[in-house]
């Protein structure tokens, strides 16, 4: 399931060797920065958190035992980061500021149709939006998703259910009004 | 909207492109972290009590030379999880481990419970169910609760320490059990369904059983890694801008030589820091005008600051080219006489992790402390860290109230990330509350690299930096520690910032910034000083400036008030070296064979006579509250010459200098003069040398023949 390059690298790391370590944050970078983009919405805040993250992981690598894609356990690494960061900057993620750099690749009002919907996703509850984000926008499975977020299976599933709930009343209706 | 339509919006949603800069600030925050944990391990196994006393007879000492002679194949060392249940298996030595591979393994287990906030999902037994649900419904909960009242929900996850059972993993138990002789023994030793009371009365059987004997070879667990240091070290991540030295050019091809004045002298001290720990320093590491210009020349100051400066001009032989000259350029700036300024000063202070190291922020602390020391009564300061969260430390504050300034210095500590773009907002917004239109207002930032405050773009931070110093805030860059320093990053700040970038490697240097040389550091007298020099074709046949080339300007930016260049407090100097090869004299580029085609030679020379004249110096500079230049001018002529040995000490003393910093740069125009000859030149003219920085300087040259490259 992993890949044998981040194997080799996070054994390395474990022994303390700094040059893997390095190496392995560099890798996986883009992937953390990503994920955090997406779980906040917000361009600067998702630096932040994925530094905060970043940190972490000099700490939290040796904890990582290889019984999961080390991909999904960072998934892990950075929602619980991000989720600290708030608590501690006495906030809420608000995808508000960063709206402006989210756009799809799609035609004007269709984006502008996108662009609602994810700041609605942005507003779900921290629960329902990380399940969200995982299965629909990583394509992980339920099962994945799960495991990422430490619930159970149900758990994922009936989050994405009230998500998919909520979106649906409230695009249901801004639709047959505009 | 159906399921895939959401899918859609949410796979297409575009996430920016990860910044490089961010990510290289991360990265190197992440590793300095992971290097300071390595080292926390390492106490945490040499500080485990129980282990030395378990070890019976030995004491520590002897375990640790024990360790030394590398007797470590002889035990195996496992920390269960479950904290310090230790199993300790010692003195067999047909036990043939040849690195300590397993053992380092097994050792990082006890640390999973220590490590913060992670989750341990390694070997981790489910919560009961009920507790699941509970925590579930207590969620769900709270999500209503924020529904209903608009505000927001932050869950309770469900992890570890509480509702989770953490046992050590079978592949752990399982190398133990592969390399252990005494396989009964460990599988009698505590298994996870025991009960830590067992877990501990197995255990001290087991030590209870080891032959004393043996027990003698035992010894304390080995360093995580033998690589891991004493104290912080970065290497190789220095950052420099890479340039080649200025050429000969020929004056008949290019007659005018224009640059920016610079008086920084980060380069010197990080020069001399390398060399005092036996290195060279790296070529683009070294801008000679800053090695020459770190050191204070007496040249002739103008009466009044109406007209700043005036410039001293002097040519002698080149010591290490024959037929060649020196044209030795030096300008000193007005100093201020009587009442100065007064100064509303912002310290903006790197705290982030990397900083936690003698030589950074302790460093920082002392130097803004000694500078304290000096400072008028009526100054402002104010001190804004970013780390973790950016934060004001010190509100705007006046250096009379020197006790509050202090606490507040000694209560900062190193650590943790970086905050973002908050920490260089924070202080220019001080420095504009306390903005005075009679002081001098700057912010300095002390910084150990990466300029990390959340501007991470080089041309948004340089925008940022320059719109500020259009509204009279001016920033100087103060840098600290090696390793990870971003020399390149600084220059470009404290340029577009109309400040000084100096780089503190000790307490000393401190001083002669912050304090002795504290009126040029802090007060400009003129901004955007620019040189150009035009040669006579009839007297030089081709030039080279020696250094400044991180400054060049091209020939119309001269006149151009538009173009940005560097600035020159009260009382500093400016030292420039032209290397230049008289006409008739053998020169380095070969003279075109066809000449120069569209060159209207011969008749206009006729006109008038600058027989005498080698070149014409022309100087532009702004008073700093000004947005015209104003000019200089000066011929320079045979009366400027003299010969090398009666030239003055200045003269001599840069011109040593800037031999040292020819050679440390590759010495590609210095042919074989060496750096004997640099000490023989330079000890001739030391001077009265207040404060031994010439002295050192010998002394450096000295340290620089015996240093690695």
């Amino acid at each position: 399931m992993n890949d044998p390059q981040d194997k080799e690298l996070i054994a390395k790391a474990r022994k303390g060797n700094a040059q893997a370590f390095e190496a392995l944050v560099n890798k996986h970078y883009g992937t953390m920065f990503k994920m955090a983009f997406k779980w906040c919405g917000n361009e600067s805040d998702a630096q932040d958190i994925t530094q905060d993250a970043c940190i972490k992981l000099a700490r939290g690598l040796d904890s990582f035992k290889g019984d999961a894609a080390f991909t999904s356990w960072l998934y892990r690494l950075v929602i619980n980061t991000g989720k600290d960061w708030y608590k501690k900057h006495n906030r809420h993620p608000s995808g508000a500021d960063g709206l402006e750099t989210l756009s799809t690749k799609s035609k004007s009002e269709e984006r502008l149709y996108a662009k609602q919907v994810i700041a609605a996703v942005q507003d779900l509850p921290d629960g329902e939006k990380e399940a969200l984000i995982l299965v629909m926008s990583e394509g992980l499975s339920h099962k994945e998703a799960a495991k990422i977020l430490d619930v159970k299976e149900s758990t994922v599933s009936w989050r994405i259910h009230e998500a998919r709930k909520k979106l649906g009343a409230q695009f249901a209706k801004e639709q047959s009004h505009g | 909207m159906d399921d895939a339509q959401l899918k859609k919006i949410l796979q297409n949603m575009d996430t920016p492109e990860p910044n490089t800069e961010e990510k290289k600030r991360a990265v190197n925050e992440a590793v300095s972290e992971f290097k300071a944990y390595q080292k926390e391990k390492e106490k945490n196994f040499q500080g485990m009590s129980i282990l030395s006393r378990l070890m019976g007879n030995t004491n520590s000492n002897n375990g640790r030379n024990a360790m030394e002679r590398k007797t470590r194949k002889n035990f195996i060392y496992g920390g269960m999880a479950t904290a310090m249940a230790v199993v300790l298996i010692t003195g067999i030595s047909y036990v043939q481990l040849q690195e300590s591979e397993i053992l380092r393994d097994t050792a990082d287990i006890s640390l999973i419970n220590r490590s913060p906030d992670m989750t341990a999902p390694a070997g981790t037994e489910a919560a009961s169910q009920e507790y699941i649900d509970v925590i579930q419904e207590e969620n769900e909960r709270n999500v209503e609760i924020a529904e209903t009242t608009g505000s927001s929900a932050l869950p309770t996850p469900i992890e570890p320490p509480v509702g989770v059972r953490t046992v050590p993993e079978q592949e752990y138990v399982d190398a133990i059990r592969e390399v252990a002789p005494k396989r009964a023994q460990l599988q009698s030793a505590p298994m996870p369904s025991a009960s830590s009371q067992q877990r501990r009365q197995e255990f001290s059987k087991m030590i209870k059983n080891l032959d004393p004997a043996q027990a003698d070879s035992t010894f304390l667990p080995t360093p995580i890694d033998d690589t891991v240091q004493n104290t912080y070290q970065d290497e190789g991540r220095d950052k420099f801008e890479t340039f080649e030295p200025n050429p000969f050019k020929m004056v008949s091809e290019e007659p005018v030589s224009t640059f920016s004045a610079d008086v920084d002298t980060a380069s010197y001290s990080f020069m001399r820091r390398q060399i005092n720990n036996g290195r060279l320093p790296q070529k683009d590491a070294i801008r000679v005008e800053e090695l020459i210009n770190y050191f204070d020349y007496n040249y002739a100051v103008p009466e009044d600051k109406s007209q700043p400066f005036k410039p001293t001009v002097t040519i002698t032989d080149s010591p290490w080219a024959e037929g060649k000259k020196l044209m030795h350029v030096g300008i000193k700036g007005y100093e201020i006489q009587g009442e100065r300024p007064s100064s509303n000063l912002v310290f903006l202070l790197d705290t982030s992790g990397s900083m936690n190291s003698p030589d950074k922020l302790p460093l920082v602390k002392n130097s803004l402390k000694m500078m304290l020391d000096n400072m008028d009564d009526n100054d402002t300061i104010s001190i804004v860290t970013y780390a973790g969260s950016a934060g004001t430390v010190l509100e705007p504050t006046k250096a009379s109230e020197k006790t509050k300034i202090i606490a507040a210095l000694n209560n900062m500590r190193a650590g943790g990330g970086t905050a973002g773009a908050a920490g260089i907002n924070l202080a220019y917004q001080l420095a504009e509350q306390n903005f005075d239109e009679d002081s001098v207002n700057r912010v300095i930032l002390a910084t150990d690299g990466d300029f990390n405050v959340g501007i991470s773009n080089h041309e948004e931070l340089k925008g940022f930096v320059e719109r500020k110093r259009d509204s009279g805030i001016f920033l100087s860059v103060l840098g600290f520690g090696q390793g990870n320093y971003n020399d390149q990053m600084m220059q470009t700040l404290a340029q577009n910032g109309n400040g000084v970038a100096a780089y503190i490697d000790n307490l000393n240097e401190a001083r002669k910034v912050l304090v002795e040389e504290a009126s040029s550091t802090l007060f400009p007298i003129a901004k955007d000083v620019k040189l150009q020099v035009e040669f006579n074709p009839d007297v030089v046949s081709e030039y080279r400036l020696i250094g400044y080339e991180t400054r060049a300007l091209a020939r119309e930016d001269f006149n151009n008030d538009k173009v940005d260049a560097g600035d020159i407090g009260a009382g500093h100097t400016v030292t420039a070296l032209y290397e230049i090869t008289p006409e008739g004299e053998k020169t380095s580029v070969d003279p075109l064979r066809y000449g120069n085609a569209d060159e209207p030679v011969e008749e206009q020379k006729a006109d008038t006579d600058f027989g005498g004249e080698y070149a014409f110096l022309k100087m532009r500079y702004k008073l700093p509250n000004e947005d015209t230049s104003k000019l200089i001018t000066t011929p320079v002529t045979t009366e400027n010459e003299v010969a090398l040995e009666n030239a003055n000490i200045d003269t001599r003393f840069a011109t040593s200098v800037a031999a040292f910093g020819q050679i440390l740069k590759g010495g590609k125009y210095t042919a074989d003069y060496s750096y004997d000859d640099v000490i023989e030149l330079a000890k001739t003219a030391k001077g009265e040398d207040e404060f031994g920085y010439r002295a050192e300087f010998i002394n450096l040259v000295r340290l620089a023949k015996s240093a690695r490259d």
